[in-house]
């Protein structure tokens, strides 16, 4: 594989354990992934390619985390990887069901100034819980893009990589093409 | 890279202010905002001091500890709370804003099915009678506190044990008034370690394991949902159905439970209402041996209590300031409890309960010793007898009532012996229920409400429910004889 001239511009996967970031990085890189620990830790970090569109971009699963400020290892790596790796997209993963608990880190992810957009996963038991999001209102109140998934069957996996395509090259554009 | 400007979400003004302060302190290349940076110094991440340390020096950071620390001394609760609240807060209100309910969940499994049962008013309140029914009244009242109680406390400390051990105490202590404080009527022992091991301790055995039962089964969150609104009226959210719940089982015990609310305007309503109206297993026993050979007497005074907790909840709720607080909880699912969890959790609850409550009973016998010998009883029932004239009823109440507070079955003994002579009726045996209902219920309870929540607040309620017990108890003597109702 040749090397680009500069890295490939990054996208960090984070949210709170078990609302599908994982299912989500997986659907996004396919095949090409490393697991490793972060250095000098413990803790297990996935790093993968996205290609899409004849572009690469790296994908970051970073460990479960509640808040900014880290209790856990796993929240002190995952906010180290978002100190360190500067990257240049945030998406926030998001249970559907549980909107009131999950957006206090959607606001400290706003606040961080990096950009960001909400992946609001599992639709599809909000709406077995007889439940329906206005997605249009929730995006206009956070001021950032909204995206509804069910990562499990993939549904919605494709605007999340059109989110990703169009945010990262409009801010990369200088990058040379792959291939 | 252009950076939008945060969204709505404001801290309060002085937070905002030191957040605008600190970010003109800062001047070196950090990955995050400097409103991020600022927020996570304001709450104390040691890391984030380092690394601002590292960048700006000494000085500044010593600058901005001092703004942190003045920050700190003007406000009354920790910054990082108040920073939580804020984001909780505005969480809550998009979600809320966001959210719509498209039709009424529908259950798929049985589980389901059986739980959305329990949440629906039409079905929730039968099926939580025949929980009451069965679980409180059937196996914690008749088989818990009659069959089994009747086993130990009879039978085996009243048959052996205790006749062992006070031959032994008057055998080997000479002085009368230290028999007396250890085996006599209200001893340690007698009373004591007797009430407490055999009385209580089976009763509330079996409480904790219906407990724990319906903790696991998943029913309690859903009486929990079925009671909120109700409660809302009372000052009170969903969550209070747990120490209420509890009340039944030990109102002691579900006082110091009172703790899992979240304000303390929600644990005073709760505790006034444990004091007043909510009969432990104890009260419950007395009330339906008292009543028991009179039906109509028994609904009259489940109405009474009923309608007293309910207007005791909704006055509390007017007069003390603030508002009930919004209800969160998970839902889990409908399940079958595993048997070694519930046995487990009764057990730890068991352990607790030896810790925290059987002092209590020794330093009662302790009172009750001194009362004794220094006529302070005496005094007591002189005070009570024109209350218990104006109840019309004989004399010989007020002891039922004084010692009820502190051993509530002696208390029922001296009732039952009253009607069996003939110098109660029904309609006595009616008022007196609801009296002792209505009494603070025991010394133990009120030692543990002045742990809890202090010594006036604890006077303030022993205050009220004399006041409501005799006053509800007149009342109910005055509405009784004007209506000519006659209940036996």
């Amino acid at each position: 594989m040749r090397r680009q001239a500069r890295p490939r511009p990054t996208v960090l996967i984070v949210g709170n354990p078990n609302v599908g970031k994982s299912v989500l990085f997986h659907k996004l890189t396919g095949r090409y992934v490393t697991v490793s620990n972060y250095p000098g830790t413990t803790v297990e970090v996935a790093r993968g390619l996205m290609r899409y569109r004849g572009r690469e971009f790296v994908i970051i699963d970073s460990p479960g985390m509640y808040s900014l400020m880290p209790i856990t290892d796993e929240e002190r790596v995952a906010r180290r990887i978002l100190l360190r790796e500067r990257p240049a997209l945030v998406l926030h993963v998001i249970d559907a069901k549980n909107l009131a608990r999950m957006l206090p880190l959607t606001m400290q992810l706003v606040e961080t100034g990096v950009p960001v957009a909400v992946v609001l996963n599992m639709m599809d038991e909000l709406e077995r819980a007889g439940l329906s999001i206005q997605i249009d209102t929730l995006a206009h109140q956070l001021g950032v893009p909204v995206l509804p998934t069910v990562c499990l069957s993939g549904q919605g996996v494709e605007a999340v990589k059109e989110l990703i395509y169009e945010r990262l090259t409009a801010a990369c554009a200088d990058l040379p093409t792959r291939d | 890279m252009s950076v939008s400007p945060p969204p709505a979400p404001t801290y309060p003004p002085a937070i905002e202010h030191a957040i605008a302060q600190i970010g003109e302190l800062l001047r070196g290349d950090y990955a995050l905002s400097s409103r991020t940076m600022a927020l996570l110094l304001l709450q104390g991440d040691p890391e984030i001091w380092d690394e601002v340390e590292a960048q700006e020096g000494r000085g500044t950071v010593e600058r901005i500890r001092s703004l942190k620390d003045t920050l700190e001394q003007m406000s009354e609760t920790p910054l990082a709370w108040q920073i939580e609240q804020q984001r909780q807060q505005w969480g809550r209100q998009i979600a809320a804003q966001v959210t719509q309910a498209t039709r009424s969940p529908r259950p798929q499994t049985l589980a389901d099915w059986i739980g959305w049962l329990c949440m629906n008013p039409w079905t929730g309140f039968p099926i939580l009678a025949l929980v009451l029914y069965f679980g409180l009244y059937q196996f914690v009242g008749v088989f818990g506190a009659g069959t089994v109680v009747g086993w130990i406390e009879e039978d085996l400390f009243g048959g052996h044990i205790n006749p062992f051990v006070e031959n032994l105490v008057r055998s080997v202590v000479p002085w009368t008034p230290i028999q007396e404080l250890l085996v006599g009527e209200y001893g340690v022992w007698t009373l004591g370690v007797t009430y407490a091991i055999a009385l209580i301790l089976p009763i509330v055995t079996f409480f904790f394991l219906v407990f724990a039962l319906l903790e696991d089964t998943g029913y309690l969150p859903r009486l929990a949902m079925l009671i909120d609104r109700a409660f809302k009226s009372l000052g009170l959210n969903g969550r209070a159905v747990i120490p209420i719940v509890l009340g039944f089982g030990c109102d002691t015990m579900a006082t110091v439970v009172t703790r899992v609310l979240e304000t303390r305007r929600e644990r005073i309503i709760t505790t006034l209402l444990l004091t007043l109206t909510i009969p432990c297993s104890a009260q419950l026993g007395v009330v339906l041996a008292l009543l028991s050979a009179y039906p109509l007497g028994l609904a009259i005074w489940a109405g009474v209590i009923v309608l007293v907790f309910l207007l005791a909840g909704w006055l509390a709720a007017q007069v003390l300031p603030g508002r009930a607080t919004p209800f969160y909880m998970e839902i889990p699912p409908m399940r079958l409890p595993s048997l070694s969890n519930v046995l487990l959790k009764t057990l730890a609850r068991l352990q607790w309960y030896f810790m925290e409550v059987l002092p209590l009973f020794l330093i009662a016998s302790v009172l009750i010793w001194v009362g004794q010998l220094t006529g302070l009883f005496d005094l007591a029932l002189r005070l009570l007898a024109p209350l218990t004239r104006l109840l019309n009823l004989p004399a010989e109440a007020s002891v039922a009532f004084l010692f009820g507070f502190f051993r509530r079955d002696y208390g029922a003994a001296g009732l039952y012996d009253l009607h069996e002579k003939g110098m109660l009726s029904g309609n006595d045996m009616l008022i007196t229920a609801v009296v002792l209902t209505l009494f603070v219920p025991c010394v133990a309870q009120f030692l543990v409400t002045i742990k809890e929540r202090g010594w006036k607040t604890a006077l303030g309620m022993f205050a009220i429910a004399m006041t409501v017990a005799f006053g509800v108890g007149f009342a109910l003597s005055r509405l009784l004889s004007g209506l000519g109702v006659q209940v036996g």
